[in-house]
């Protein structure tokens, strides 16, 4: 279950290239291949927030099932900045952010000397307060209906301004953000937090032992993690132009645990990102076919956890050694099977 | 003495919503206690086990011609009550067969369990779904347990008392069981030390297998009993499977009165709390669970348990 390490000196590194390739280029084919470019906006958006949430469930082994709750803050507060007090991007950005990583730090000095299923029931009560609230609020949050009619404000960059009604304007915000958060993150994970994070993972109490604060390292990365989904939360409100108590359920909540538990999130760093982009192909391809496709999905997920809880990733990562050790096998002879 | 006076029939409430809650939790705690599993799909099967219930109590499509037809004749008090014991039956099997599924994930992290039955929550909610459709049903309830009566100038539901007497005996029941019989034993030895029972020759795995089709049994049960009053949705088990998580938690792991005792606190909190701001009462469960775990970090009476590390 360890994760990969290598390459973590470097500040862009091969998987990087070839994701911001594709996604670069991605809304000059998308719709050739029958799928439209608001699918690329969701996608990135659950890339950024599955990325932040893995930084918890992958690298310090925290069990968060209420995260949507960070992730809502995130889209209310930008919906309110732009609603209540100015159409700014970046101030609603910044807003959504910091509610988020408010409301993380909250919920982070109740539960961080928790673990294992403790922690994960006390992240869902805490998350299911967030959404109670949002719901019966409604003189702040509009109640079921949620803030409609969030503004996409203009890009304003001094010398150009971009305006984000367009979706394609909108989707490469978005990728860049999601530059920002995975170069970002890659420092993170190969920072001597990172690597707290990953003792912490393995062994929370020798981990202690050695002399790492650990609540303090689980309040951080707690609150860091909620940053993200907030984030990514703002993005969301612009991408739905409103922001609503749906997304900080418990069901939306866990759709990013199945993510990233799918894509392969226990072992490597990429597999949030795979398990999103699975987790919306399955949606719309399936999804075309079938007005069942969660039923198919819930059943996949239910096999991965029993069969290869490692995910996509995982299944990929023991293709490739296995390969490597049957080449080696091959080209040696009398070394059978050394790295498998 | 006014002020009691005006709060004793939201106290009653309180109480009688308590029982319900205690008993969502019944099959919960069973399945915690011995497998030291987290069943998050509880809430689904008790969803599930009173869609059951409606179907033997009313089948809807045709079958069996003139058996049918006899059958639907009858009163609706035999139904029902064939209903309280088909319908646990099938949960049960139900559980059963995720049982099976859930012993690959022994031995290791307990968060695979939990996740495993995630998403066992989520594919039964969406055969709901896909069986009875997302608009909402009502479970028919007989004549004698139906209706409203007067007592000291005020409406009570009759139902409201028949189920929390119901929920009450079946705790009862399940507390004999645990104490008196030697299921109940071999059941409490599991849950303490499984290693030991298997030691002694026991097989633990059909105790297993039975707990967890008893635990989903009483989900079931749940759910018919409660259905009448909560309605039946398809995402009904999230709102059965959040307050049986809170009261394990509260009551603390591995007590059974603890449970029984975070029931009742919960619904006291959430029936007063509704007296004066009847919006929020939902809240108050989770607040109180928030208080209590801060200052007692294994809840109420919580013993030291797997869960932990």
């Amino acid at each position: 279950m360890a994760l990969k390490v290598d390459s973590g000196d470097r500040l862009v590194t091969r998987p990087m290239l070839i994701l911001f390739a594709v996604l670069v280029s991605l809304p000059f084919w998308i719709e050739a291949v029958g799928l439209y470019q608001y699918l690329g906006i969701e996608i990135v958006v659950w890339m950024i927030y599955a990325l932040g949430f893995n930084l918890l469930l992958g690298y310090t082994g925290l069990p968060s099932f209420g995260h949507g709750a960070y992730f809502g803050v995130g889209a209310y507060a930008f919906g309110l900045i732009q609603l209540r007090v100015v159409e700014s991007l970046w101030l609603g950005l910044i807003a959504g952010i910091l509610a988020a990583m408010a409301a993380g730090a909250a919920v982070a000095g109740l539960i961080s000397h928790r673990r294992g299923i403790y922690y994960a029931l006390m992240t869902i009560a805490c998350g299911q307060v967030f959404w109670f609230t949002s719901v019966k609020w409604r003189s702040v949050t509009g109640g079921e209906d949620g803030l409609l009619n969030v503004a996409r404000p203009t890009i304003d960059l001094g010398i150009l301004s971009v305006s984000l009604r367009d979706n394609t304007a909108l989707y490469y915000l978005a990728v860049a953000m999601l530059g920002v958060t995975v170069i970002g993150l890659w420092r993170v994970v190969h920072s001597r937090f990172g690597k707290a994070l990953q003792a912490i993972k393995q062994n929370e109490m020798r981990a202690g032992f050695v002399g790492y604060n650990v609540w303090l390292y689980k309040y951080l990365v707690f609150t860091l993690s909620a940053g993200i989904a907030g984030l990514a939360g703002s993005l969301f409100a612009m991408a739905q132009k409103s922001a609503y108590p749906d997304v900080m359920s418990l069901h939306s909540a866990g759709l990013v645990v199945m993510m990233t538990l799918i894509g392969g999130g226990f072992v490597s760093f990429w597999g949030p990102v795979v398990g999103t982009a699975v987790f919306f192909l399955a949606r719309d391809l399936l999804g075309a076919f079938t007005e069942t496709w969660l039923l198919w999905y819930g059943l996949m997920f239910m096999g991965i956890i029993l069969f290869k809880p490692e995910g996509i990733v995982g299944a990929w990562q023991d293709l490739v050694r296995r390969r490597r050790s049957a080449g080696t096998a091959e080209g040696t002879g009398f070394l059978p099977r050394l790295r498998g | 003495m006014d002020f009691i006076l005006h709060l004793a029939p939201h106290l009653l409430n309180g109480l009688s919503l308590g029982f319900l809650f205690a008993l969502i939790a019944l099959g919960f705690m069973l399945i915690i206690g011995v497998m030291e599993l987290i069943n998050l799909a509880h809430g689904s099967l008790f969803a599930l086990g009173a869609y059951v219930a409606m179907v033997v109590i009313a089948p809807s499509a045709p079958w069996w011609g003139a058996l049918g037809k006899w059958y639907l004749a009858q009163p609706l008090g035999p139904r029902y009550v064939l209903a309280l014991v088909v319908a646990p039956a099938l949960i049960a099997v139900v559980g059963m067969l995720l049982e099976v599924c859930l012993r690959r994930t022994y031995g290791k992290d307990p968060l695979y369990g939990l996740l495993f039955t995630f998403g066992a929550a989520m594919v039964i909610e969406e055969l709901i779904r896909i069986v009875w459709g997302s608009a909402e049903k009502f479970l028919q309830v007989p004549q004698a347990i139906n209706g409203a009566f007067l007592f000291g100038g005020l409406i009570y539901s009759k139902y409201r008392f028949f189920s929390a007497g119901f929920a009450l005996a079946l705790i009862w029941l399940v507390w004999l069981f645990l104490e008196c019989t030697p299921y109940g034993a071999m059941i409490k030895a599991g849950a303490h030390d499984s290693e030991m029972v298997r030691a002694l020759g026991i097989n633990l795995t059909r105790l297993r297998l039975y707990v967890f089709g008893f635990g989903t049994a009483l989900a079931a049960f749940a759910g018919i009993i409660i259905a009448p009053i909560w309605g039946l949705r398809p995402h009904v088990g999230v709102d059965a499977v959040i307050p049986a998580f809170l009261i394990i938690v509260l009551g603390g792991v591995g007590s059974f009165w603890g449970a029984v005792l975070a029931g009742v606190l919960v619904g006291l909190a959430v029936a007063l709390t509704a007296v004066y701001v009847s919006e929020w009462s939902l809240l108050s469960m989770y607040l109180l669970l928030i208080v209590v775990v801060t200052f007692r970090a294994r809840g109420l009476f919580g013993k030291k348990s797997i869960l932990e590390v």
